[in-house]
């Protein structure tokens, strides 16, 4: 498809933000990445946000710029959601070569899968949820409860210290083995208690860094979860109960636009 | 608890490097940048390893259950199965297993089948006939302040305590098949001669 542009538009592209669930022509303003000039192309009742650009990616080694470039792009979808509701974002730095037009036969191909996807989302938001626990009063409780924890333990303080060390050793692997598993129960746990607040439930591999006031706990499992409007009350309070045990903390992080849960393959 | 969105950057890294829509046309220049970003911003990901140790993945995302599933039956190699034995449900899961000193929750899948009940991983770790499977009742424990519901699993031999994810549909897939299997195996007359 590209070849039919020449090689004049081929150096033309289109960084896209999202799409939205109107057709109607909206002139966001210079607030894009660089304060480019955002606006939409539509068919039919979806328009893709998007701005003008070279046909070639944003770089940088500058953590500084590229900071800012996320937080631009994030702009630009947020603006959106509150104009037209909840929209598929883009991830960073999706550009289509070519112009409106290219854009436009984009959207027409894809028409039925990014409705279909436009409905999945409406009236939802994509919220991250991450609990924590501390670790000394988890491996205490595990400790606790653990017989065989409980006489290594104990052989450990009356042992010469040779032979405390080595017996240390195992305390160490079994000890960190049952809480591995008590880790496990508990994340589990806790998405029981959410669950039924929450339209789509994701378990995240990875979770930001602890925040400052979190820095002694131990991160046990972190969810994106996409939330329905009238539930995001429920959610709270049952995260509140949570936050409020001796031993645990969240973090209740959003609204964000459904990040992780578009599924927009184009094929 | 309100949702917040301070310290915004981290929290939009992951979602905006490795989600949202992603182009694989031929028309695409870039997708996600991975050159873009500086060593500091992603050391800003921690990884949860123990979550995907257990079986996490397999409980809870429905988009990652596939792959696990897959992944679960290379790992544990080929479960063995009796002749004419259909698998009803698998569930992620544990028992709790207390043999002399050791005492602690053993992981693995949980597989329903229209035989019998067993946890696997790896090996066999524990079997029932669901004929010897008695009375099944839940019971609410606490942990760290927490509750946790278990299933208590009667038999000829003792009781058992069994975790999963949702401990009230494994109840009711096991009394389901016990039913069946009652069915089938010992029709009502069957069991009023015996008697």
């Amino acid at each position: 498809m590209n070849e039919s542009f020449g090689d004049v538009a081929i150096q033309e592209g289109r960084y896209l933000y999202a799409v939205i669930n109107s057709g109607a022509e909206f002139d966001f303003g210079d607030i894009g990445i660089n304060d480019n000039k955002i606006f939409t192309i539509s068919y039919e009742d979806i328009a893709a946000v998007v701005h003008s650009c070279q046909a070639e990616a944003y770089k940088t080694n500058d953590n500084d710029k590229a900071k800012e470039w996320i937080l631009a792009h994030n702009y630009v979808i947020d603006y959106a959601s509150k104009q037209f509701g909840t929209v598929l974002p883009f991830a960073f730095d999706c550009i289509i070569r070519g112009n409106d037009e290219t854009i436009k036969n984009w959207l027409i191909r894809n028409y039925e899968k990014l409705t279909k996807e436009l409905k999945k989302v409406e009236n939802k938001a994509e919220y991250s949820i991450q609990f924590f626990c501390d670790q000394k009063k988890l491996q205490a409780m595990v400790t606790n409860s653990d017989p065989e924890l409980k006489e290594f333990k104990e052989k450990m303080d009356k042992a010469s210290k040779g032979a405390a060390y080595l017996i240390k050793r195992q305390f160490e692997l079994k000890l960190k083995d049952a809480v591995a598993v008590e880790i496990s129960m508990l994340a589990n746990d806790l998405c029981s208690k959410i669950k039924e607040h929450v339209e789509i439930l994701k378990v995240e591999k990875n979770t930001s860094q602890v925040p400052d006031k979190y820095m002694e706990m131990k991160p046990i499992a972190a969810f994106s979860c996409l939330v329905h409007d009238d539930k995001i009350e429920n959610l709270g309070e049952a995260l509140d109960v949570i936050n409020k045990l001796d031993g645990f903390a969240v973090r209740f992080t959003g609204p964000w636009a459904p990040f992780s849960f578009v599924e927009v393959k184009d094929d | 608890m309100k949702p917040q969105r301070d310290n915004t950057l981290v929290d939009l890294l992951d979602r905006m490097l490795n989600k949202g829509i992603i182009l694989n046309a031929d028309v695409i220049i870039s997708v996600a940048g991975v050159p873009l970003i500086g060593i500091t911003l992603k050391a800003a990901l921690a990884s949860i390893e123990t979550m995907l140790d257990y079986g996490m993945m397999e409980a809870w995302d429905e988009s990652t259950r596939e792959w696990y599933k897959k992944d679960l039956a290379n790992r544990n190699g080929k479960i063995p199965l009796i002749e004419g034995e259909t698998i009803f449900l698998n569930l992620f899961g544990f028992l709790w297993s207390s043999h002399g000193i050791i005492h602690e929750w053993r992981p693995g899948t949980w597989h329903l089948t229209n035989k019998r009940l067993f946890l696997w991983r790896k090996e066999m770790l524990f079997e029932i006939a669901l004929d010897r499977i008695g009375e099944l009742k839940v019971m609410t424990e606490t942990h760290l302040n927490m509750e946790r519901n278990v299933l208590i699993l009667e038999h000829g031999d003792g009781v058992e305590r069994i975790y999963v994810s949702d401990i009230l549909v494994l109840r009711e897939e096991i009394l389901r098949a016990t039913a069946t299997r009652h069915e089938k195996t010992f029709p009502k007359e069957w069991v009023v001669i015996e008697q």
